[in-house]
């Protein structure tokens, strides 16, 4: 059993950046096709509940609920074909990707590609991480407003960076208020950069709205703290934090005990490249949009003709940016089709993209990860989950010839489990740089592998059969 | 426990599965994960090496180390597999061969 799509446009991922690109994409007459690994279309900003849920009085819901619900409405009513369940896992020609939909191989032949592939965040390493209880604010954030359900009794919020506050607001709402939220940065850093808020007012507006939620749900706010380690026996029980300084770094004798059954941590986003990567597009280091990124311009083409970037996976910058990029690498897209896009809808696409960029470089120079928080990382803390490899094996594969990531996994199998490296990867790179003293990014990624996420053979068999 | 969030939002037809053959009660459009969640069980596997136990960590499908054995298939994530009645879910546990002695 295989299938076969063809499309002119195919679009990777169905959150703000890829439905918008499919929208204006499907207007300028192309056939789009949207594939996206999960069941419900919005991707983790446009959450949506279950197809089986119920909810007898949709205006009651939370306002989250409702923002996606636009855009997608346009989206259907465009013509756009949207490929849920579908995970694309490689791509063997140009212009060709494989996917596989609930266990069924296919192969999607489009003209232009727009990877709309998102990220994930930076997870927080420290030892106990790897405890049941402890998870990513997203985590959190998907099980309260994907699953109606909230991940624990005491929940505890840390790491660093905007996130927190929506995280923290979608716990409140649902009656799980977190016991406190913990802060890395200090908030003094704003004040030298007060100036860059000028314009962003509907930014700092949400800014004070959540901050007016925690402040009546008495959710203490600590910053400068940064998480120590976990402890409990077979799930988490307490949390351990400590005063930090200003690079994130734990100071002696200031630690502090906190009981919890949930922590949630988490240092920002790190774009979700593996796709780009399989493209065999160019990549460049940049910390401060999470690390590695596919080079591209402002029309969103990356070094490979054809293939277009939008939104995270083209450096971190927060839904609005996503969804300008989105219509841009669509104009693009168009034009190179041949057809006729108006210089007036690029340029407003364009002043809106800046606009957006400009403050989440804001974002970035306050809530970048500092190097000191990977010192909580000690020798025996683990840092590939999947494969169960230490700090300390890590660290000695950097030697004075240098470090590779390919030595890495050679050595160690850190990178090489189910999660190819996503969970691991930027650990792995903070950990050889800084023992080799040289700066972030000069140690490359994981390149990562086919298929990009398991395959069972016996679904893959069946495209081949289907080819003969 | 309570784990419930809002009221106003409904979960499909009560259904039951069995996890390591004890029968639990879940919801159509819950995730495996969510309904061990709302069963109170957090730990979802045991680490094949050290035996480490395990629960849901990025609830999104990226850091697979919520992979449960669904009727027979192994690696299957709890966090993006949706319940169905009658579903047979064994919980993975360490691999002896590379058991460490006690």
């Amino acid at each position: 059993m295989s299938f076969t799509i063809d499309a002119d446009i195919a679009v990777i991922g169905a959150g703000p950046a890829g439905l918008t690109a499919a929208l204006v994409a499907a207007k300028g007459g192309a056939r789009v096709t949207v594939l996206d690994e999960y069941p419900e279309p919005g991707g983790q900003f446009y959450k949506q509940l279950p197809a089986e849920f119920t909810v007898p009085d949709r205006t009651r819901l939370d306002r989250d609920y409702t923002k996606g619900d636009a855009l997608l409405a346009q989206v259907k009513a465009a013509g756009v074909t949207l490929s849920p369940e579908t995970l694309v896992w490689g791509s063997f020609e140009a212009g060709t990707l494989a996917v596989m939909r609930r266990g069924e191989g296919g192969t999607v032949r489009a003209g232009k590609i727009i990877v709309a592939s998102g990220a994930y965040e930076r997870p927080g390493v420290f030892p106990g991480w790897d405890l049941p209880g402890v998870m990513t604010p997203g985590g959190a954030q998907t099980l309260v407003k994907n699953q109606n359900i909230v991940p624990g009794k005491r929940i505890v919020l840390a790491g660093s960076g905007p996130f927190l506050l929506p995280v923290a607001r979608t716990l409140i709402v649902a009656g799980a208020a977190p016991v406190g939220i913990y802060e890395t940065t200090h908030p003094l850093a704003w004040a030298k950069h007060a100036l860059r808020l000028w314009g962003h007012w509907d930014r700092v507006g949400e800014a004070l709205a959540y901050r007016r939620t925690l402040a009546a749900a008495k959710v203490p706010v600590h910053f400068r703290h940064v998480v120590v380690r976990a402890e409990g026996r077979e799930s988490l029980e307490r949390v351990v934090i400590a005063q930090c300084d200003g690079e994130g770094r734990a100071i002696p004798g200031t630690e502090r005990t906190e009981a919890a059954d949930t922590l949630c941590v988490g240092y920002g986003f790190i774009p979700a490249v593996q796709t780009t990567r399989m493209l065999g597009c160019e990549h460049r280091y940049n910390r401060k949009t999470g690390g590695w990124v596919p080079v591209h311009g402002a029309d969103m083409e990356t070094s490979i003709p054809g293939v277009f970037v939008a939104g995270e996976v083209a450096g971190i910058g927060g839904a609005y940016a996503a969804m300008a990029e989105g219509t841009l690498a669509a104009l693009s897209a168009l034009r190179q089709l041949g057809v006729a896009v108006t210089t007036s809808a690029v340029t407003s696409a364009l002043q809106e993209r800046t606009h957006r960029r400009a403050f989440a470089a804001l974002v970035g120079d306050l809530f970048t990860v500092q190097a000191g928080v990977y010192d909580a990382v000690t020798d025996d803390t683990l840092v590939c989950r999947c494969e169960e490899v230490t700090a300390g094996e890590v660290r000695a594969c950097a030697q004075p010839w240098g470090a590779h990531v390919n030595f890495v996994k050679g050595a160690t199998r850190c990178g090489m489990g189910y999660c190819q490296g996503r969970i691991c990867g930027s650990t792995v790179e903070e950990l050889l740089t800084r023992k080799l003293g040289l700066p972030p990014g000069s140690v490359d990624g994981f390149r990562p592998r086919t298929p990009l996420k398991p395959v069972r053979v016996g679904d893959m068999a069946g495209l081949a059969s289907d080819d003969r | 426990m309570s784990m419930s969030g809002s009221s106003d939002i409904q979960p499909g037809e009560r259904i039951t599965l069995t996890v390591d053959g004890v029968e639990i009660a879940a919801h159509l459009g819950q995730t495996l994960a969510a309904a061990l969640l709302a069963n109170g069980q957090r730990i979802l596997r045991h680490t094949r090496r050290a035996g480490k136990p395990r629960g849901l960590y990025c609830a999104m499908g990226v850091c697979y180390d919520c992979v449960m054995t669904v009727n027979g298939n192994p690696g299957v994530r709890a966090c993006m597999t949706k319940v169905e009645a009658g579903m047979q879910v064994v919980s993975p546990v360490q691999f002896q061969p590379y058991a460490r002695p006690a």
